[in-house]
C-alpha cells in the first residue's frame, strides 16, 4: 500500500510559480515538486482543476513559471508560453472527455506520438484490445477511463494530469483502475499530477501530497507525513479507510455472519450477507477510527475478528494518532485511529507486537 | 413550363447555391464568436447579426442600397473600381446573403454550444493546433447543426423577396428570381404560370429539406455500427 514512488535523483521535477485569478479567488501556487507521483486534495472548487489545465496550457490568463523537468512550459516575465499542442502534458479530466464521434482505438490513435508500437502498447497497457471499435457513448465508466488514459499515454506525454480519474466510478471499479494507474507511474516514465478526494489513492499512488484551498496550498508534504493534518480530513470524502478485497468463504445465518477472505489468507467475518454467492468478490472498508488495538490476544473480546500486527508507525494526527500495522497474512497496511493517551497508555512504538480487533459490524461492504 | 421558367429557375438555384456556400465561412466563424466569446460588445454584435431577422425585408433592402450609393463609403469605393452592384445579379446574391446569415448563424450557433469546449482543449494537448482542432473535433461533432442551418439558408435565399426587391430591383432575365416572377406573374394577371412556379418552389423546398435529412440520417446509420 504504500511503496514510497522513486523520488528524481536531480531535484525537483516540476516547479510551480503560478497566478490565475478565478471568479471567486486567485489560484496562487509556488510549488516545487519531487515526486514522480503527486496526489492534489482539497474541498470542491478549491482551484485544483483551474491548476491542472493551467498546467495544461488551457488557461490563457495563467502567469508565472512552470517547468517539467528541464522544460520551460511558461515564463511570462521571459515571454515563454508553450501553447498546449507544444507542452507533452497528458489531460484526463473526470469524466475522461473521449471524442464521442470516434472509436475507443480512433480516439486512442487522435494524438498519437511515436507511431504504431506505443499506440499497441498503450492499447495492451490499459487493456483496451476489446474495445477498440466501440464508440464512448457504448463504454462503461471505467472502460471510458482507460481508453482516455490509453489516449493520453500514446501520445507520449512527459507528464500525465489526472483530474479525479477514479471519482465517478464505484469501489470495486476504482481498484480495477487503480493498478493500471501504479503501472503508468512505474513503468511508462511519466510524472502524474492526480486530484483526488480519496486518501487510499492517495496512499496508494503519491509520493507527495497538495492539499488546497481557496486557490492557495494549504498544505505540502509526504502523504504520510499528512495523514493526520485537519486539513486532510477536511479534504477526504470518507475519511480514513481501510479497504480491502476479499472472496466470500461462507455464510452463517443463524450466528449472524458471512466469512470472508482476504488474498494473504486473513479471515474476517462481517454481517451475514447471504445474497452473496459464496466465492463471489467483494470489496470491504473499515473506518481507522474503528479499529481497536490490543496488547495482548483478547479472547473474552465480543470483536469477532482479532488477528496479530506488527506497528510500522505511530503518526500524530491533531490529538489523534493514526497508527500503521502491517497485518501476517501478506502485508496488508492496516490503520487504526486512536487518541494520543491510548497510544500512551499502550506504549505503541514501531516494532510492537499487537492485536488488532474489529468488530463484525464496524466491517463495510463498499 | 416555358423556357423563360427554366432560366428562372436555374438563377433562383444558382443565386441560393452561391449565396449559402459564400456564408458558410463567414457565418461558422460568426457563430463560434457568439458560442465562445464572453466579453464586451457579444450583446451589441447578437443584435447587429439578428438585425435582418426582426427587420422588414423591404428595410434592409433600403438600408443596403444607403451603403452602396453614392453617398456612402461604401459605394463611392466600389464606384471607383467601377464595380456596379445594386440592380444587378450581385444585388440578388448580397440580399440573399444578408436575409439568410442570420438564420445560419443561429443554428450553427446551437450547434457549436452544445459542444463541451473542453473537448477541444483536449484535442490541443493531444497536439493540435487551434485548426486542426476545428477540424477533427468542433466540425464532426457541429456538422448536423451546421447542416440543418446551411439548408435554412439556403431555403430562405430561394424565398427571399423585399430586400432583393429594393436593392436589384424586378429585371426578367437580369434579377427577377421565383419570388420576383409569382409576384409579377399575379400582377399582371397571370396566374396560371404564377400557380406554376409556386408548385416548383414548393418541389424545391421539399428537395432541399429531404436531402439534408437523408445525408443525416446516412450518416448517423454510419456512426452508430
Amino acid at each position: 500500500m504504500d511503496r514510497p514512488p522513486a523520488h528524481s535523483a536531480s531535484g525537483d521535477l516540476i516547479r510551480l510559480a503560478l497566478d490565475l485569478p478565478l471568479a471567486r479567488f486567485r489560484l496562487r501556487v509556488r510549488l516545487d515538486l519531487p515526486a514522480r507521483a503527486t496526489a492534489v486534495m482539497g474541498p470542491s472548487g478549491c482551484g485544483k482543476t483551474s491548476l491542472l489545465e493551467a498546467i495544461a496550457g488551457l488557461r490563457p490568463r495563467a502567469r508565472g513559471r512552470i517547468v517539467v523537468g528541464d522544460d520551460v512550459l511558461l515564463d511570462t516575465d521571459a515571454g515563454i508560453r508553450l501553447r498546449p499542442e507544444a507542452r507533452r502534458v497528458g489531460y484526463v479530466p473526470q469524466d475522461a472527455g473521449l471524442f464521442p464521434h470516434l472509436t475507443a482505438l480512433e480516439n486512442v490513435c487522435f494524438g498519437a506520438r511515436g507511431g504504431r508500437r506505443r499506440v499497441e502498447a498503450a492499447l495492451e497497457a490499459l487493456e483496451i484490445g476489446p474495445l477498440r471499435s466501440r464508440h464512448p457513448v457504448s463504454l462503461s465508466g471505467g472502460e471510458k477511463q482507460r481508453v482516455a488514459l490509453a489516449r493520453a499515454l500514446a501520445s507520449n506525454p512527459r507528464l500525465l494530469l489526472l483530474d479525479e480519474p477514479l471519482a465517478a466510478l464505484d469501489v470495486e471499479l476504482r481498484e480495477r483502475i487503480l493498478p493500471y494507474l501504479l503501472r503508468i507511474r512505474d513503468e511508462w516514465n511519466v510524472l502524474l499530477l492526480y486530484v483526488t478526494h480519496n486518501l487510499g489513492e492517495t496512499l496508494t499512488l503519491a509520493g507527495d501530497l497538495i492539499v488546497m484551498r481557496d486557490g492557495a496550498v494549504e498544505a505540502h508534504g509526504p502523504p504520510l507525513e499528512l495523514l493526520g493534518a485537519p486539513e486532510i480530513s477536511r479534504a477526504s470524502a470518507g475519511g480514513l479507510e481501510n479497504l480491502f478485497r476479499g472472496r466470500v468463504v461462507s455464510h452463517d445465518a443463524a450466528g449472524g455472519i458471512t466469512d470472508v477472505a482476504l488474498s494473504g489468507g486473513l479471515h474476517l467475518s462481517i454481517p451475514f450477507a447471504g445474497t452473496l454467492d459464496v466465492g463471489a468478490t467483494v470489496t470491504i472498508a473499515v473506518r481507522a477510527e474503528e479499529v481497536l488495538i490490543a496488547t495482548a490476544p483478547a479472547p473474552h473480546l465480543s470483536a469477532r475478528n482479532v488477528f496479530p500486527v506488527r506497528v510500522l508507525s505511530v503518526l500524530p494526527a491533531t490529538g489523534d494518532a493514526i497508527v500503521r500495522c502491517e497485518s501476517r497474512d501478506g502485508g496488508h497496511v492496516w490503520l487504526a485511529r486512536l487518541t494520543q493517551s491510548a497510544v500512551d497508555a499502550l506504549a505503541l512504538a514501531p516494532g510492537s507486537a499487537v492485536w488488532l480487533a474489529v468488530k463484525s459490524h464496524s466491517v463495510r461492504l463498499a | 413550363m416555358v423556357a423563360e421558367d427554366f432560366q428562372l429557375v436555374a438563377f433562383t438555384l444558382r443565386i441560393a447555391a452561391l449565396s449559402t456556400l459564400l456564408l458558410l465561412g463567414p457565418g461558422i466563424a460568426a457563430a463560434l464568436v457568439l458560442a465562445r466569446y464572453r466579453g464586451p460588445g457579444k450583446g451589441a454584435l447578437e443584435t447587429v447579426l439578428s438585425l435582418p431577422l426582426v427587420l422588414p425585408p423591404t428595410a434592409v433592402g433600403i438600408l443596403l442600397l444607403e451603403a452602396l450609393g453614392r453617398r456612402a463609403v461604401v459605394g463611392r469605393w466600389l464606384a471607383a473600381r467601377g464595380i456596379e452592384i445594386v440592380f444587378t445579379w450581385k444585388a440578388v446574391l448580397l440580399a440573399t446573403m444578408v436575409m439568410s446569415f442570420p438564420l445560419f448563424v443561429r443554428s450553427a450557433r446551437t450547434a457549436l454550444e452544445e459542444i463541451d469546449p473542453r473537448l477541444v482543449g483536449i484535442a490541443r494537448t493531444l497536439g493540435c493546433s487551434p485548426a486542426r482542432a476545428f477540424l477533427r473535433v468542433t466540425l464532426p461533432l457541429a456538422w448536423r447543426g451546421l447542416l440543418a442551418g446551411a439548408v435554412l439558408a439556403f431555403s430562405r435565399a430561394l424565398g427571399e423577396f423585399g430586400a432583393t426587391v429594393m436593392v436589384a430591383g424586378n429585371i426578367p432575365g437580369r434579377t427577377q428570381t421565383l419570388a420576383l416572377a409569382i409576384f409579377s406573374y399575379n400582377q399582371t394577371g397571370h396566374d396560371e404560370r404564377a400557380l406554376r412556379l409556386v408548385a416548383v418552389t414548393v418541389v424545391l423546398a421539399f428537395a432541399a429539406l429531404w436531402s439534408a435529412e437523408w445525408i443525416v440520417r446516412r450518416r448517423t446509420r454510419r456512426a452508430a455500427i
